[in-house]
């Protein structure tokens, strides 16, 4: 069982957890022992199931201290599935979370949603503002992973989580992908799941990086501009991906960048291909601008070990701005993503939500 | 459409062109400046980038409409 704390009333309550530093600094629901209940029940799982120890304090995140998390988050009970889904994913050996809150890169768990849970434990938002403010699943999903991460994790900044500045996207960094509109798979089929899978994956990221790029339909090898933006943006010469290269990367598409590459007869394959192709820095780049990371004898330096490291999915509101999120790079499995499935079946659905 | 609502408030007849994609943020855009029935005309969503022949295509499709607008009396 979780400790349990008491206070006179709920603004008390908040106050304590603030002074704790059981928050992300935003005032939080309380996580009373009836709202717990509820959370846990509507997982459909048993309170003391173990997911795994946390990294970096290596606490042990049980459903109930996941669901702990959930409610101050603001999450309905809808989101457990996928808020569970996440903390497996992040909690998964490959993803490396204890070396990334020990590193001084500002890298967080930018988490993408695939399949029928974006609508059964949302709606996720995938379109317009995805990423911004407004949308409550995506705002408590994403936040009531990053209080697992403090209070189970027990990342604190500065002493166990040490970014050095970090970015907004470490309160909540959470989205669907737009897979109604996309010209493309949905990305959890091209990763190997069912297309009625409801997929989460993982990846570490850092804020989104914009990418203008205006189509000309007289052009027919102008997509190929659009190529060119894109690495220029995701292996960009200061970024963790150029220099230290091997980590992930993702690609959010704008619909229009989507169809424009789409009817240039790239498939999401094919779009990684050419981004890896074009993700690379020249020797004497490598030399005059990171000496202290090439050696004596630099070659060409290629960002990604494979295309497969990068990740792309459409996302966002229709118009001139696609984004890129470069990573950290570094850690046992260099910062790898991982997608874990939503076990949306064991969801139990309550009457009276409202508590 | 702030282009259209500051050139109506100077006296200028005008007409803005915005896209379906935009059509609800122009619709609070001239909420928000007090001229909720300024003259706007939809278009396409997208207009940029998809080729002379399509832009053609939709400029000769709104032309009636736009002079019809800045005709109008009460636009």
């Amino acid at each position: 069982m979780a400790e349990l704390l008491s206070a006179p009333d709920e603004a008390q309550a908040v106050e304590e957890l603030h002074l704790r530093g059981c928050t992300d600094g935003l005032p939080v629901i309380v996580p009373t022992r009836p709202r717990v209940a509820r959370m846990i029940l509507a997982s459909g799982m048993d309170a003391d199931l173990v997911l795994g120890t946390m990294g970096p304090g290596h606490g042990i995140a049980t459903i109930e201290n996941v669901a702990v998390a959930a409610v101050m988050a603001g999450c309905l009970p809808d989101y457990m599935p996928v808020v569970v889904a996440a903390v497996r994913a992040i909690i998964d050996p490959t993803f490396d979370l204890t070396e990334m809150q020990a590193t001084t890169h500002c890298t967080a768990p930018l988490m993408i949603v695939n399949g029928p849970a974006r609508q059964s434990c949302g709606p996720i938002a995938s379109g317009t503002g995805a990423l911004g403010p407004g949308h409550r699943a995506n705002a408590s999903i994403g936040r009531a992973l990053r209080l697992t991460m403090i209070n189970i994790g027990k990342a604190r900044p500065g002493v166990s989580d040490m970014a050095l500045l970090g970015h907004p996207g470490k309160f909540t960094y959470c989205l669907a992908e737009d897979e109604e509109n996309s010209p493309f798979p949905p990305l959890h089929v091209d990763l190997g799941f069912k297309a009625q899978d409801s997929v989460v994956t993982v990846v570490g990221a850092e804020a989104p990086h914009s990418v203008i790029y205006a189509g000309d339909a007289d052009d027919s090898g102008s997509y190929k501009i659009l190529l060119d933006l894109l690495a220029m943006a995701l292996a960009n010469a200061p970024s963790n991906n150029a220099i230290l290269t091997g980590g992930f990367a993702t690609v959010v598409l704008n619909p229009e960048h989507s169809d424009v590459l789409h009817r240039a007869g790239l498939s999401r394959q094919d779009i990684a291909s050419e981004l890896y192709e074009r993700c690379f820095l020249e020797p004497e780049t490598v030399r005059r601008l990171m000496s202290a990371f090439a050696g004596k004898n630099p070659k060409r330096q290629m960002a990604f070990r494979s295309p497969d490291q990068i990740l792309i999915l459409q996302a966002g509101g229709s118009g001139l701005y696609s984004m890129v999120m470069p990573s950290w790079c570094a850690g046992t499995h260099t910062n790898s993503a991982v997608s874990v499935k939503v076990e949306a079946d064991m969801f139990c659905e309550l009457p009276d939500l409202v508590s | 459409m702030r282009d259209g609502i500051n050139l109506a408030k100077r006296g200028i007849p005008a007409v803005a062109l915005v896209t379906e994609a935009f059509w609800s943020q122009g619709d609070f855009v001239a909420q928000s400046l007090g001229m909720p029935d300024v003259p706007r005309i939809k278009l396409p969503h997208p207009v940029a980038g998809t080729g002379i022949a399509r832009m053609r295509v939709v400029a000769e499709a709104i032309a009636p409409e736009v002079i019809r607008a800045l005709e109008a009396k009460d636009g």
